[in-house]
């Protein structure tokens, strides 16, 4: 009997820890949002120019303050994003302030934002697009590790290996 | 404890110096390297309280086998190896912060049970050798740990992000960014007080792994564990499952290991992968005896004053052996020393105090024997 | 239960008891033998691991040649490999065969060789003397650090292998401090700039470099050239005979040793302690000159390494030795408490065998060189595997 209750309790405790690691999963998911204030150019036969000036405020932190064709970088844990952008559509206009929920997708870590095509409202198509980071071609300079463990014999069996502290 | 009591003070205080001999030599030898070298007191503080953030949780986890009886778990590194693991795959998914933690000290958990099983049972093959048999299962289990992540990892295991791999398309770098993990728990919450950052949330976790250790010894569990401790002859016929026992006791050190890791890493904020856990188990061993600590006995005390005169002396060493010698490389080799060297002490006082007991036991034996010999001859 | 039975000893009666139903070294019985069939004996005798390893060095053998590896070269480099490392090996059996078990504290012995080395060349010698004063040199501090050793390891029996491993650590730290504190002054060890403390790799041209490999070299190379004719592959062949006879002549003593009186006495003390002392014998002062010897050995041990591999190592090296000597003898076939001069051979043989072997025959076969991984596996598995077998007699 007792042993029955302790396979039970056991499970449930399996199945809790399953549970929150799932949850977190999908809550811990991080994203790098990037937001450009570019002019978006013939899009089905119209142009969306780039704004004055535009300030991203994320989490009550202002995060960029772009002029035109610049990049703003901000970092958000979950899916559901939230800004607020102060954006100055021309040179003497008085600023106006948008609140913007977006739906990251789940599988995407970069994202970037065409700020003048999603405040005018446009298909999703038209701001959003996956930032792929650029390849930097490095020189295999890492050594493959494994060597310099407590007793690992470097390179030419621990001839020339790690000599620990002793480079100086 | 009777006994203690009737003996003269001058008598009592030297046994109390006899017993606490390493703790007392570090905090003299802090004493005299602290003004040598010449770090501001708020500076020291804030290093302080951040590497008791960081260690306190692994010291802790060193608890439970010397409940056991099992001695100084050097295989606690297992635990940190199944972390790790867990932690590189939390990574390459991109689970940030909190939950990135929470998940991948869920994930350690199968890693950590089944390396602690695995260690629990080549120790209980190798009963009075259970130290030196820790210490080489944690090598061996090192060599599989670099056989995933060197090979498996990114061939076998899927990698999706190539800013963790090697160039060579499979394995893992020699470092792992953890920035957007990095000091996430200690920052939660944290409260600077005179320029010293107090990692609140760290602390709290420590809190209620103290509390659970303190809780534990009570149960059922902990009690048979202490039996375990103390005869594994008598806990046998006691009808304690002593093998079991012992294995459970070293689980859990290897699974909260795992645990203590994570806290570690998020800490440090980025992974050394093939090194991270290298000399995790020496260090946390070392602090554990420093705080006063023994083999066969250790308490919550021990590992928090063991933390901070542990690593006040491994801030302070380089400093001092630079005053001292003009070459910091010198302090540098000195904090090595010391730290092997309190370990070496630790053991041989342990060793020779069992044999102690054990001449003493049998000279007892053999005068009974020959008193009762004397008597069979009458 | 055995180890209560232990605690006993210093009664006679108690003895006679064990000694009748303890034999010191449990062999298989006729009868036991005779059930077996011829493999499983073999296993038995030999050891499931140790069959393993003899198979995997085997196979690399045999695939060496398909997957493009220079067998003759390959076969050069163990020759010369066991020559560094099969004296380091040797050190281990005295401790073993008193008791003490494997010697985790290679490094102290270590430190005694580096101290012969490093003064001679501070000294001034070079060439051969070098060597022959290096030796001279290291034999009073491996008495010494030795004597002190042992009489530690002697408060502490049954505890030797942790405190072993932690006393080389703690000796080898220490020295780290002193090889850059110690008034060194020869300008090849010493940093260029600073003048002031030894380089962590010191060169031994000049010194004793080869110095004993070179003595009575067989050359298959130049022996092809001075018959005038071709050997083939065999020309690749180098055999370093000076360091293979100083290993002879060594592992000879140590056979002979152990044959007389002393050297039985000291396996009687291993086997069984408390045999050993109903018997007469003075435990400690044997396990005491078991230590001594196995750190004399263990400094010609790297002294022998160095003249081989050509240069001094300080620091942290020492530790680099300690897993690989004592998995070597392990693989041999030695057990924590039982040794033999013939484990010694087979064992650095296979271990040197499978580190050399590993790597070119993994890499030409599969381009994927996982041979670091599997030797760290191998050798700590095998170490793994000894600590866990029931040991007769003491522990």
């Amino acid at each position: 009997m007792k042993s029955k209750r302790r396979i039970v309790f056991s499970v449930l405790l399996v199945l809790i820890l399953v549970g929150v690691a799932a949850s977190m999963m999908v809550i811990g998911r991080g994203h790098t949002v990037y937001f450009d204030n570019k002019t978006l150019e013939d899009y089905q036969g119209q142009t969306y120019k780039a704004f004055e000036k535009v300030v991203v405020t994320v989490k009550g932190e202002q995060v960029a303050k772009l002029a035109k064709r610049d990049r703003g970088m901000s970092v958000w844990i979950g899916q559901n994003f939230k800004m607020i952008l102060e954006v100055t559509r021309e040179k003497g206009d008085e600023s106006e302030i948008h609140e913007i929920d977006l739906k990251l997708p789940y599988n995407v870590d970069g994202i970037v934002v065409n700020l003048p095509a999603l405040l005018a409202g446009l298909p999703e198509e038209a701001w959003f697009s996956e930032f792929v980071p650029a390849v930097t071609e490095e020189a295999p300079e890492e050594e493959v590790p494994g060597e310099g463990d407590e007793f690992g014999l470097g390179g030419d069996m621990g001839l020339e290996g790690e000599l620990g502290l002793g480079d100086v | 404890m009777s006994k203690k009591t009737n003996l003269p003070a001058g008598k009592r205080a030297l046994g109390l110096v006899r017993n606490n001999a390493v703790s007392i030599m570090f905090i003299v030898i802090c004493a005299v390297f602290i003004p040598m070298a010449g770090f501001s007191p708020s500076y020291l503080l804030n290093e302080i309280v951040t590497r008791m953030g960081r260690n306190l949780f692994l010291v802790l986890c060193l608890l439970f086998p010397i409940m056991a009886g099992m001695g100084l778990n050097f295989a606690m590194t297992l635990g940190a190896m199944g972390a790790e693991i867990a932690v590189i795959l939390v990574a390459d998914w991109q689970i940030w912060g909190i939950p990135g933690m929470v998940l991948a000290m869920i994930l350690s958990i199968p890693f950590s049970i089944f390396l602690g099983f695995i260690c629990g049972t080549i120790q209980n093959m190798a009963k009075g050798r259970e130290m030196i048999t820790s210490y080489m299962i944690n090598f061996f289990i090192n060599g599989w740990y670099q056989m995933i992540v060197l090979y498996i990892m990114g061939s076998i295991i899927p990698i999706i992000h190539s800013s963790i791999m090697l160039p060579r398309g499979y394995g893992i770098r020699n470092t792992v960014s953890l920035l957007n993990m990095r000091q996430c728990l200690d920052d939660l919450l944290a409260i600077r007080v005179a320029g010293v950052k107090i990692p609140v949330v760290t602390f709290i976790l420590v809190a209620l792994f103290c509390l659970f250790i303190v809780w534990f010894r009570r149960t059922k569990l902990g009690q048979d564990m202490r039996a375990v401790g103390q005869d594994m002859e008598v806990a046998k016929a006691a009808g304690i499952d002593v093998d079991r026992t012992r294995i459970i006791s070293v689980v859990m050190s290897t699974v909260f290991a795992g645990f203590g890791m994570v806290i570690y890493l998020q800490n440090i904020g980025n992974l050394p992968t093939y090194t991270g856990h290298a000399q995790i188990g020496m260090f946390c061993i070392a602090a554990l005896l420093v705080g006063g600590a023994s083999v066969e006995r250790a308490s919550i005390g021990n590992a928090f004053l063991g933390v901070i005169l542990f690593h006040l002396m491994f801030i302070v060493a380089p400093g001092a052996g630079a005053f001292i010698t003009g070459d910091s490389m010198v302090g540098e080799y000195f904090r090595v020393f010391l730290s092997y060297g309190v370990i070496a002490i630790a053991l041989i006082m342990y060793e020779a105090k069992k044999r102690m007991v054990k001449s003493r036991t049998g000279r007892e034996l053999a005068e009974a024997q020959t008193l009762s010999e004397k008597e069979a001859a009458q | 239960m055995s180890e209560k039975k232990d605690y006993n000893y210093n009664s006679p009666s108690k003895f006679t008891d064990e000694m009748k139903t303890i034999p010191p070294v449990r062999r298989l019985t006729e009868l036991e033998k005779a059930q077996m069939t011829p493999l499983q004996a073999m296993t038995a005798s030999f050891g499931l691991p140790r069959m393993i390893i003899t198979g995997f060095l085997l196979l690399l053998l045999v695939t060496a040649p398909f997957v493009g590896v220079d067998l003759p070269t390959q076969i050069t480099n163990i020759i010369n490999r066991f020559s560094w490392n099969a004296v380091l090996v040797l050190a281990m059996v005295p401790m073993i065969h008193a008791g003490c078990g494997l010697n985790f504290g290679l490094p102290l012995a270590i430190i005694c060789g580096l101290l012969g080395g490093t003064l001679s060349i501070q000294l001034g010698f070079t060439g051969a003397m070098s060597f022959v004063m290096a030796v001279l040199i290291a034999t009073p501090f491996a008495v010494l650090l030795g004597g002190g050793y042992g009489l530690l390891l002697n408060r502490i029996k049954g505890g030797e292998m942790m405190i072993a491993t932690y006393v080389g650590f703690s000796v080898m730290s220490f020295f780290c401090m002193m090889w850059l504190l110690l008034p060194y002054s020869s300008p090849t060890m010493v940093y260029g700039l600073s003048g002031n403390g030894l380089r962590p790799t010191i060169s031994l041209d000049g010194f004793y470099n080869q110095t004993l490999a070179r003595l009575l070299e067989i050359d298959f190379a130049k022996i092809a050239a001075t018959l005038h004719i071709g050997l083939g592959p065999l020309e690749r062949i180098k055999i370093p005979t000076g360091s293979l006879i100083a290993f002879a002549l060594l592992a000879f003593l140590m056979w002979a040793f152990l044959h007389t009186k002393t050297g039985t006495a000291m396996t009687a003390v291993g086997s069984n302690a408390a045999f050993a002392r109903a018997a007469g014998i003075n435990v400690d002062r044997t396990r005491m000159l078991s230590v001594i010897m196995s750190t004399w050995l263990g400094a010609m041990g790297v002294l022998m390494y160095q003249q081989g591999f050509g240069f001094i190592q300080l620091y942290n090296a020492p530790n680099n030795l300690t897993m690989p000597t004592v998995a070597a003898i392990l693989i041999g076939g030695a057990s924590v408490n039982k040794a033999s001069i013939p484990n010694v051979i087979i064992g650095t043989i296979l271990y040197q065998g499978i580190v050399t072997m590993t790597p070119t025959v993994m890499n030409s076969a599969i381009h994927m060189d996982m041979s670091e991984v599997i030797r760290i596996i191998v050798s700590n598995g095998m170490i793994l595997y000894a600590l866990t077998r029931k040991t007769e007699g003491v522990k």
